[in-house]
């Protein structure tokens, strides 16, 4: 059974007019990851491997939790860990690490909120 | 003349290590220090990083009085650029731009053994260091571009549905019209025939109704949907999908197409050139000033792994020197018959298949040595060149009786060892208990 890690209760500060980008950073080795981040509308964000997605304003974001999902795999032999890190505007969010013997496969779960500054 | 031997052993290979050759494999080893040492340690240390490294050498080298020893039936590998991470993507590592640095650098590994009981032709028990080194390069061709672009583009979309199918169900749950398992079904299941609508450009409305029948063909063993405890809701539907997700052609699911690619990194098709080099020292009087290299020997063994359905083939090549010191063999190993110089040279088949695996390889090895023949008129000292050569085949078939344990055949006629030159005829049984010798997979894992 494929382990799930959840990031809960997250929360970055911006401002109304503030743009909200979104970063998946590799640390490790060999990481194949696909993002998607469940925004307002139809338009999701996914993110392709490693990358920076505009998620929208600040005041469209406001209300319920965004939802970040990663489904994340590691096929490289020489590798032990799962090491990325997720950030907004630069700023580091998550840095998530888990051991290969532990999940090689795993699913990444973020739940942002996004309060007014 | 010839000697039959016929040796039926069951073999623990965790054995402790004697002055005698063991079979020659063609390949270069995993382990050079651990091959030039003779030993099998019962098991190889492979830290991951400087700080292990410490520990390991100053948890075996330095005794709790504080004082330097030398470990018995010890072994290390240590390969200095996975220490550390790069942030290498996944083609980055699969194809390096820079040979030096993509290939020679990450692919480098030191391996250090010892004993206390490497035992001179009097059978008195000393100690032994081996140091080695290895690398490998490897030179892929368009059918592994398009054997991995396949895997990368598969492995790409199961992940892509699953994303879009895990970011909407995470966020499913927390709408108050989602009640229960039945609520949260429905509105999930066009989710689901969108993204494989979508990311497999499936037109057929039907065939994605199908499909989307598969992966929630097991909903009904869902958990309770508990608003409580929706994580274990959440992660079971998520495997499920995971499970149920289908590759269409192949019929693989996900976790079957990543472990496929897994197992074509370790194995990809191609040429590929291992490169080694081992030292031994040996300490006959047991104390440092003593210390002599007995044996040097460098490794280079071209290989070459067959595509599609002659996948299980590979074809190696040796080419194995050695240099021995003469003069020490014939103080501790007087009854020995050692040159000054080896070259081995050879070809290898191997097939690799289930259960089993069969290696055929044929080596022709070339020895010599410069000897002392007294002195000519002015009183310069004269050498004569003594030279033989030799030939090894030698068949092995390998039997995995399961995961960790394989039975092992050899037959054929290996070369005339230093220590018994009489004893060429080969038939040995051994049972690997899979804790033996390091592994190229222990190198890499």
């Amino acid at each position: 059974m494929r382990k799930t890690y959840r990031y809960k209760d997250l929360e970055f500060p911006v401002a109304d007019d503030e743009d909200v980008q979104f970063t998946v950073e590799f640390v490790s080795d060999g990481n194949m990851v696909q993002t998607v981040v469940n925004t307002p509308g139809d338009n999701d964000p996914e993110i392709d491997g490693e990358g920076t997605k505009l998620l929208g304003k600040g005041a469209d974001l406001r209300g319920t939790q965004t939802i970040c999902f990663s489904d994340a795999a590691n096929p490289v032999p020489n590798e032990d860990h799962i090491r990325i890190n997720f950030k907004i505007n630069d700023k580091l969010l998550v840095e998530h690490s888990n051991e290969k013997s532990e999940e090689e496969r795993p699913y990444i779960v973020l739940a942002i909120k996004f309060p007014t500054v | 003349m010839r000697r039959l031997v016929l040796g039926l052993c069951i073999s623990f290979l965790a054995t402790a290590s004697y002055a005698q050759e063991r079979l020659t494999d063609i390949s270069a080893p995993t382990s050079p220090a651990s091959a030039l040492l003779g030993v099998q340690p019962q098991s190889v240390l492979s830290p991951k990083s400087y700080g292990a490294l410490e520990t390991a050498l100053y948890s075996n080298f330095i005794n709790s009085a504080g004082e330097t020893v030398l470990p018995n039936d010890f072994g290390l590998e240590f390969t200095p650029y996975w220490a550390s991470d790069h942030s290498l993507t996944i083609e980055e590592y699969l194809y390096p731009q820079d040979v030096w640095k993509g290939q020679i650098v990450r692919n480098s590994s030191f391996s250090m053994a010892s004993t206390q009981n490497f035992r001179l032709g009097d059978s008195t028990a000393t100690s032994g260091l081996g140091f080695g080194y290895r690398t490998t390069l490897y030179f892929g061709n368009k059918k592994d571009r398009e054997v991995v672009t396949q895997f990368r583009q598969q492995i790409a979309k199961n992940q892509k549905v699953q994303a879009r199918i895990g970011a909407e169900a995470n966020q499913l749950v927390f709408q108050p019209e989602i009640q229960g398992r039945t609520d949260f079904l429905n509105a999930i299941r066009p989710v689901i025939a969108k993204a494989l609508q979508d990311v497999y450009e499936e037109d057929s409305t039907q065939l994605v109704e199908e499909q989307v029948n598969t992966i929630l063909a097991d909903s009904s063993s869902l958990p309770t949907y508990d608003s409580d405890n929706l994580d274990a809701f959440l992660d079971a539907f998520m495997n499920m999908v995971d499970q149920n997700l289908v590759d269409a052609d192949r019929k693989l699911n996900a976790q079957a197409v990543f472990d496929n690619f897994k197992g074509y990194i370790k194995n990809r098709q191609g040429f590929s050139v291992d490169v080694a080099y081992g030292v031994f020292l040996n300490f006959p009087a047991s104390n440092f000033k003593s210390a002599v290299a007995p044996r040097h020997s460098f490794w280079v063994t071209p290989s070459y792994r067959f595509k599609d359905e002659l996948s299980r083939l590979k074809v190696m090549g040796v080419f194995r020197f050695e240099t021995y010191n003469t003069g020490y063999y014939k103080e501790y190993f007087p009854s020995s018959q050692v040159f000054e110089h080896n070259i081995d040279y050879g070809i290898a088949v191997s097939g690799e298949f289930d259960r089993f695996s069969l290696q055929l390889e044929a080596v022709g090895r070339s020895s010599n040595s410069l000897v002392p023949a007294g002195t000519d008129n002015t009183g310069n000292q004269l050498f004569r060149k003594d030279s033989r050569s030799d030939f090894q085949a030698i068949g092995t078939f390998v039997y995995r009786l399961n995961d960790r344990l394989a039975l092992t055949y050899s037959l054929g006629d290996s070369f005339e060892p230093i220590f018994n030159a009489e004893n060429t005829l080969v038939s040995l049984v051994s049972l690997n208990f899979g804790f033996g010798g390091p592994t190229r997979q222990d190198l890499s894992e």
